[in-house]
């Protein structure tokens, strides 16, 4: 591969090196891609940009966004204009490349009003891109433009972009310390909106937060870092924290969306069929309330060294308590007296809970959900499974987030710290894991790391803001 | 003199590394050199050859060279233009700066993409026409470069001239049609029924319809040509789906001359129930061996996004056997999804009625897709694998129990 040269070149050395190369119908655009790797100087860029438009009179659109990313890259805002301006005159639109590299030198530079213009500009032909937002919002709040900033904000949430977590925190940051009513309902906003997304800031994004409630004049916000009890108390303020029960509304809305989208979907048949789910409405119906919901299969599986009837039956000793209803769900292959599943140890489980046994093709956390959903609040389930494919049946997002709320408070999952013989579960978050006020506190749950590997799992540390 | 030794000392060390980094031939040292002097003695002593460059020269020339055109695009800049016209010049745009997109787009083209529903959608379809762009234009390259050969090919023929002779007329591409097209009406009357099930148009895709297509055609013609063809079967076709349009725009008039059945009624209709198994990889039960009695029933079906238990759903409502290729059981599977397409299943089907043997006609499984063929079944083999490894590892265990015995008595005996 060939090396940037370091200094400008004349034409005939420009030349030289062309014929030199193995391929010359793209010896510019093979340079110019080393040129942007190797952040070269831009003199020599513009050396062989010279060199190509006195020899072809004219430089291809691919070569000026090439030029124009290396003096992005280094902040070159006058070329930067002046690139622009040529394009404007060559070309009747552009591209989104070249959109998106002007916007983010441009806010970068004290010409970034320029920026918001292009914006303008970008509009009129596609949707710009969150980035796009991205750039011409920090630049907004870098200037104190704070209410420029939110107008491009919700102009953005209009349009479906999602702001990354990096515009959210730049409002914290450049909103320190300044007063108005207006302003700290904007930011409470913010805030709010991590809620309805059940979104959670990491840490440094948490600590623009703390910031910034520390620093609103008057108002006397202190801010601590905690771990909230398993009772959803919070050891700094002593305010419970939400439950997450959802609202009888909710509630019915969400059984009904699992029936319709989860067990009968597009085809009833292909997870069960209509009459094995009357059968099991009709089991449950007359069976009600449960406590808790097995899923026989996946709590069998929990050690593998053991025979599986025997995992089940140790979590159903641990489950069963006094006047506990546990319902199992299973297939009937596990009727069958074999290796893993013994009759006699079968038969005296199903004294101590009622059994459910599906077809051996049917899928049974379908049923797991329903069950669960139609006995009640109280009711909780067991599953190792996170119930992804499940939720992604769901069709619209606002059922999806309370499927999740709803999965939070009432999942009970095995503890895997426990490696003794006896099998252990934990109990379901009293509390609900999102950020949350009260008017004069903020609960705010953050992440350790910056990326969320995971989306199941839930932030165990919180900071807790109040007043004074 | 001396200052011109100087110069040239410092004229050579700046081009040297420069050229050394650039494996530039030996040869042209000596010229770069000159010519370097050169340049520099013109001038000052003191400029460096980029002193003499003009280097805002390009944006000159940029401007200059358009100015007569500048009225022009901003007269047209203000006219209101078409979403699909926009939609052209941008891609033109998009071409411009060198992303994956097709030269030439239709008006029906160009009307899909603009109503693709997200960016990555755009994106795909562009990449999607122009791969198929590329395709259409080496396939050309190719037949052209063929014409040329075979010119030139007859040229030397004519040269030698020279006729000769054979007892049959050159009419084999017409014979072997005839010959083939007696077979499959023979098969229409008494050969062993395959049901295609045409009913899944709307688990599909647009493109995932017409990649279906195409594999039914490669299977009819693979039908067509072996030895004891199926009577094929088209059930639940609809003469208003986006199948028919498809398979028009594949046989053309041969559409209406095929020795196929095509019905738009159910296969339970068709035949009687506990005849029919319908295939389909989500079945639990496994098939055996190849039943001449029985009919089997193929879902016409491209699913690029796994729908799982789709054709199984169908098969349940109907009440119908289901049966799946043994796969797990005769090949060590590798990677990817264990539905084939449907001229693999025609492949694989034919040989099994031609022969029964299934080495022969798991063959048709791609290769990419599984790691060997065992004549044993697979969890048999794993079993005998396990007991292998058990042994050897009981074997070491209890080595290593005898050895940490020993060393314990020895500590022991210390003490």
């Amino acid at each position: 591969d060939i090396q940037p040269p370091e200094k400008p070149l004349q034409a005939e050395e420009w030349n030289r090196l062309r014929e030199g190369f193995r391929s010359p119908e793209i010896f510019e655009e093979v340079m110019f891609n080393n040129m942007v790797r190797c952040n070269s100087p831009i003199d020599v860029a513009k050396s062989l940009l010279t060199h190509v438009a006195k020899s072809n009179g004219d430089i291809a659109y691919g070569l000026l966004v090439k030029y124009l990313a290396l003096c992005v890259h280094q902040g070159q805002t006058s070329e930067i204009c002046d690139v622009y301006d040529i394009m404007k005159i060559r070309f009747k639109i552009l591209e989104s490349g070249a959109y998106n590299l002007i916007i983010r030198g441009l806010s970068n530079s004290d010409q970034w009003r320029m920026a918001l213009t292009l914006l303008e500009e970008v509009k009129k032909i596609m949707i710009p891109s969150r980035t796009n937002y991205e750039s011409c919002i920090k630049a907004a709040c870098r200037h104190q433009e704070m209410n420029l900033a939110f107008e491009l904000y919700h102009e953005m949430l209009a349009k479906d972009l999602v702001p990354t977590l990096d515009v959210l925190q730049a409002f914290f940051d450049f909103s320190r310390g300044m007063k108005g009513a207006e302003l700290q309902n904007q930011l409470f906003g913010i805030l709010l909106y991590l809620r309805e997304n059940q979104i959670y800031p990491h840490k440094t994004f948490m600590r623009s937060i703390k910031l910034w409630f520390e620093s609103i004049p008057g108002k006397n916000w202190r801010g601590h870092l905690t771990n909230i009890k398993d009772s959803g108390q919070c050891p700094v303020c002593n305010h419970q924290l939400e439950d997450s029960d959802l609202t009888e509304e909710e509630y019915n809305n969400l059984r009904e969306r699992i029936i319709r989208d989860v067990i009968h979907g597009t085809d009833p048949f292909r997870k069960t069929t209509p009459q094995e789910f009357e059968a099991f409405q009709t089991f449950v119906e007359n069976r009600l309330p449960f406590d808790v919901v097995i899923d026989g299969l996946n709590v069998s599986h929990i050690k593998t060294r053991k025979m599986q009837c025997e995992n089940l039956f140790d979590a159903i000793n641990c489950l069963a308590k006094e006047n506990v209803r546990l319902l199992v769900l299973g297939r009937k292959h596990m009727l069958i007296n074999s290796s893993n599943w013994k009759r006699e140890i079968m038969k005296e489980m199903q004294n101590k809970a009622d059994f459910f046994f599906a077809e051996n093709i049917s899928e049974d956390d379908a049923f797991l959900l329903y069950a669960t959903l139609r006995s009640g609040k109280h009711c909780k389930f067991v599953t190792r499974d996170f119930l992804r494919d499940h939720k992604a049946c769901l069709s619209d997002s606002l059922t999806r987030h309370l499927f999740r709320k709803w999965q939070r408070g009432h999942q009970m999952v095995f503890s895997p710290s426990v490696e003794g013989k006896h099998i252990n579960f934990l109990p379901a978050f009293r509390y609900d894991c999102v950020v949350q006020t009260t008017g004069d506190t903020w609960h705010i749950p953050y992440k350790d790391i910056f990326e969320e590997k995971y989306s199941y799992r839930v932030p165990r540390k919180w900071l807790c803001i109040r007043q004074k | 003199m001396q200052s011109a030794n100087m110069l040239l000392k410092k004229v050579v060390s700046s081009v040297l590394p420069f050229a050394a980094q650039h494996g530039m031939k030996k040869d042209l040292f000596p010229l770069s050199r000159a010519l370097s002097l050169s340049l520099c003695l013109k001038q000052d002593k003191s400029c460096g050859p980029s002193e003499k460059l003009d280097l805002d020269a390009w944006k000159k020339v940029m401007r200059s060279g358009l100015q007569e055109e500048v009225g022009e695009t901003i007269s047209e800049h203000k006219e209101e233009l078409s979403s699909l016209a926009a939609a052209r010049e941008i891609l033109e745009m998009w071409r411009l700066a060198g992303r994956k997109v097709p030269e030439h787009i239709s008006e029906e083209q160009l009307k899909t993409f603009v109503e693709c529903p997200s960016k990555s959608a755009k994106k795909k379809y562009l990449k999607y026409l122009h791969t198929k762009e590329l395709h259409k234009k080496n396939d050309k390259r190719k037949m052209d470069e063929k014409r040329e050969r075979r010119l030139e090919t007859q040229e030397e023929a004519s040269k030698a001239d020279e006729t000769k002779r054979s007892s049959f007329i050159c009419l084999w591409a017409s014979g072997m049609d005839r010959a083939y097209n007696w077979k499959a009406a023979q098969s229409m009357v008494f050969g062993q029924p395959l049901v295609f099930d045409m009913s899944y148009e709307k688990d599909m895709s647009v493109r995932e319809v017409e990649n279906t297509v195409r594999q039914m055609v490669l299977s009819e013609g693979f039908n067509r040509r072996s030895v004891d063809p199926f009577h094929i079967h088209f059930c639940n076709f609809r003469d208003d789906s986006l199948y028919h349009k498809e398979f028009i725009r594949h046989y053309r008039e041969a559409w209406g001359k095929l020795l196929i059945t095509v019905t738009d009624q159910c296969y339970t209709e068709v035949f009687p129930k506990d005849k029919l198994v319908y295939l389909t990889a989500d079945s639990p039960r496994v098939m055996k061996t190849f039943d001449h009695n029985k009919i089997y029933i193929v879902g016409s079906m491209v699913d690029r996004s796994i729908k799982t238990g789709v054709s199984l759903a169908r098969a349940k409502r109907l009440g119908l056997e289901t049966a799946a290729l043994p796969l797990d059981k005769y090949l060590l599977w590798n990677s990817g999804a264990k539905n084939l397409t449907l001229d693999q299943m025609m492949r694989i089907l034919l040989t099994l009625k031609d022969t029964g043997d299934w080495k022969k006609a798991l063959e048709f499984v791609p290769k990419r897709k599984y790691c060997a063929f065992v004549s044993k079944p697979v969890h048999e083999l794993k079993k005998t694998l396990n007991l292998i490894n058990t042994l050897k590892f009981g074997k070491r265990q209890e080595e290593v129990r005898k050895q940490f015995a020993k060393n314990y008595s020895k500590k022991l005996t210390k003490k």
